[in-house]
């Protein structure tokens, strides 16, 4: 009797323990409309959160630009706090929760979405008169959402930003028959290319890489979402005539078999082990490539993205619950002007500043002649039509759905119009839960 | 001899009692609380009724995750109730060498998740290990699809949880087969008991207790089944995501910027029942044997 006492006594506290993973969460009521007195003299302390940048190649910037503020006003102090990679929206999930984020914080668009909606960011637009002619409009755009205010708030400094550049191993290229100088430039292309590489290599070659995702739908024409940005809309018969374009290659073999389960490295490790011949990277990948793998960076011609390149953006917000908002304004400026974001995409190769005076500086516009010289300049061009495919109300939970039902279409378990209706149905029903 | 004050066996436990009521009793209450609210990860919510709830019954995957949930219990519990037991019998003889196997044996519950993760994966791919053996064999034309099948990726993960668990339950029952009386086997053989006979006439018995304890803490573990399959699956839950457990269903409904907590406490109480099932099945499993005793 004791015993089964023991065991049932176990058994409750093992189920308890099963279920005991709730967390609480508190509604914070923002001031994101205010406006903030710049005119006096700044003075206090705030603090300036970076993701993932307090490194050696890092921080000796980070040290001197904020020795250059405080020396340029005395009596102000900055203090540099820096996140690590992995797990930063919990992260910053938690400071909202706990009234603890950072005067000045470094948020990609889309949580700085999800703090936005809470009210815990300042609406730059109402307070930085020059911001339109300043910061890149693209980037900038990023940082807007319809769906917490349509009078165009913006709640970021575009402050580095990234495309993609298509890159081709020239040699894999030429061994199945292809020409990396003529690259695909359309995805109806691509796919004809990838048919001869396959046919050529008996199937061993790869040019496709990777299943499908919300830029290839929308470079299909597809708006993404409804006029008034409240709602997905993108099941359209143009986007499921690409899903099925990538469904039938699939089943010719055209793809790696394994493109939709959990084996799947990613199109640039495959490149890298040239087990596939195109991939899509930032403008430095060149760079990279010629440190890890010399023989491959040797063979590898860039070209523009295909259709629309997609845009990747990171921004400074300002906190609207900050202490000390005139100092934090003052320094996200300082942070993300020209000067300084020049300076620091010296460090950053691959990337590019988010301030609109960088249109005129020849270092970005201009080749050395090399393969990478040319990436750069391919990436800073596409720049000012890349696009940010990802809407700001989209979230994990409606990625997940969507890789879900492409797998299940590219499987022939649905059409590509059940799989994308199903995607559509679900993601809106979540944007009501 | 003096007695002891009435207080003082409850100072004993008192630091289990704050243990348990911090970080079980509360955040169960927490979580009972929440799944009647649509509170976010940032945003606060309000009470909703059941809405969760109805959600949770309408929700594409969620017969999946039981199903799925429910199959991988049932095969877990008597594989990794059985199987360590007679390892546990092999392994206890004393014979040279003998340290090495249960080293081996144990081995895997230290490995980390990273690398069991890449093992597998390695092992199972399309272009793996066990796919490449069996056609360079000449005993498959077509790769095995372990990763992209719903149902052998649910027996791959079954047999990721049975290949690291075996060594922790062995070492719990070698204990247990310590205190079983070697006059019992005895007395078995000299009346003429064959080794089955005697295993589950006099092993299985001596060890009932132990037994029974391993089969609730796995049907506990089975029931809250993630890694083995985010591990093969990946965080869709497999190809298509037919392979998602209910834990699946939790995280995929608590992360991120937006994570919907009232929803994913919802699944979390659904799950706490679902899991009380097998285990007042397993304890009156358990009292009846005793009683028949």
């Amino acid at each position: 009797m004791r015993r089964t006492t023991a065991v049932s006594a176990i058994a409750v506290a093992a189920t308890l323990l099963a279920a005991g993973c709730g967390v609480g969460s508190k509604s914070s009521s923002g001031d994101s409309g205010k406006t903030v007195a710049t005119t006096g003299a700044l003075s206090g302390s705030i603090t300036f959160q970076t993701w993932s940048l307090k490194n050696d190649k890092f921080t000796p910037y980070f040290t001197k630009l904020i020795a250059d503020f405080k020396a340029a006003h005395p009596g102000t102090d900055v203090n540099w706090i820096d996140q690590p990679g992995d797990g930063y929206t919990t992260k910053v999930t938690s400071q909202v929760a706990t009234g603890s984020l950072p005067d000045v914080i470094n948020l990609p668009p889309d949580i700085a979405h999800a703090v936005a909606k809470t009210g815990n960011l300042l609406d730059l637009k109402k307070n930085v008169p020059t911001l339109d002619a300043d910061w890149v409009k693209s980037g900038l755009n990023a940082y807007n959402y319809q769906d917490i205010d349509k009078a165009a708030s913006f709640f970021g400094f575009p402050w580095y930003l990234g495309t993609d550049v298509s890159y081709w191993n020239k040699a894999l290229m030429a061994k199945d028959g292809l020409d990396a100088t003529k690259p695909p430039k359309t995805f109806d292309e691509l796919v004809a290319q990838a048919k001869i590489m396959h046919d050529a290599s008996g199937g061993k070659d790869y040019l496709m890489s990777r299943a499908p995702w919300l830029s290839d739908i929308a470079n299909t024409g597809t708006k993404l979402l409804t006029d008034d940005g409240t709602k997905f809309a993108f099941n359209t018969d143009a986007a499921a005539a690409m899903l099925d374009k990538y469904t039938q290659a699939y089943k010719a073999g055209y793809l790696p078999s394994n493109v939709l389960d959990n084996a799947y490295e990613g199109n640039s490790a495959l490149f890298s082990k040239q087990q596939v011949a195109w991939t899509t990277g930032g403008g430095n990948l060149i760079t990279s490539l010629a440190q890890e793998n010399p023989s491959l960076a040797a063979n590898v011609v860039p070209s523009p993205a295909l259709d629309t390149a997609p845009l990747y953006v990171q921004g400074l917000s300002v906190s609207s619950k900050s202490k000390n908002p005139a100092l934090a304004l003052a320094f996200a400026e300082y942070v993300t002007n020209n000067e300084n974001q020049t300076a620091f995409i010296k460090l950053a190769p691959g990337f590019l500043p988010g301030s609109a005076a960088s249109a005129n500086d020849p270092a970005y516009s201009k080749s050395d002649g090399t393969p990478q010289g040319d990436a750069s300049v391919i990436a800073y061009k596409d720049l000012t039509t890349a696009v940010n495919f990802t809407p700001p109300i989209w979230t994990d939970a409606m990625n997940t759905v969507l890789n879900q039902e492409i797998a299940k279409a590219m499987t022939g378990k649905e059409t590509a119009k059940q799989a994308l209706d199903n995607t559509v149905n679900q993601a809106n029903a979540l944007l009501t839960q | 001899m003096r007695s002891h004050r009435f207080y003082t066996p409850w100072l004993l436990m008192l630091p289990a009692l704050i243990w348990l009521a911090l970080f079980s009793v509360w955040p169960a209450i927490n979580t009972i609380t929440l799944s009647f609210t649509n509170v976010h990860q940032l945003t606060g919510g309000h009470f909703i009724g059941f809405k969760n709830y109805w959600l949770l019954w309408h929700d594409p995957h969620i017969r999946d995750a039981i199903v799925n949930t429910v199959i991988f219990m049932v095969v877990c519990v008597p594989l990794l109730t059985m199987l360590p037991l007679l390892l546990a019998l092999l392994v206890q003889r004393q014979i040279p060498g003998i340290a090495f196997f249960r080293t081996a044996f144990y081995f895997p519950v230290i490995a980390s998740a990273v690398t069991v993760a890449l093992i597998w994966k390695w092992l199972l791919d399309d272009r793996g290990l066990v796919n490449n053996l069996a056609q360079s064999m000449g005993f498959i034309h077509k790769t095995i699809p372990f990763l992209t099948d719903r149902w052998l990726l649910l027996l791959s993960a079954v047999a990721l949880t049975v290949w690291k668990g075996l060594g922790y339950y062995m070492v719990l029952y070698m204990s247990a087969l310590g205190s079983v009386r070697r006059d019992l086997h005895e007395a078995a053989a000299v009346d003429g008991a064959g080794s089955v006979r005697r295993f589950w006439s006099v092993t299985v018995p001596g060890v009932r207790g132990t037994m029974v304890l391993i089969a609730v803490l796995i049907a506990v573990n089975a029931m809250r089944v993630f890694t083995e399959l985010y591990i093969l699956g990946g965080r869709t839950g497999g190809v298509g995501g037919q392979d998602v457990s209910i834990v699946m269903l939790v995280q995929q409904a608590a992360s991120g910027g937006d994570g919907r907590l009232g929803y994913a406490s919802a699944i979390s109480v659904f799950l706490f029942f679902l899991t009380a099932i097998p285990l007042l099945f397993l304890t009156r499993l358990n009292k009846n044997a005793q009683e028949e005793s």
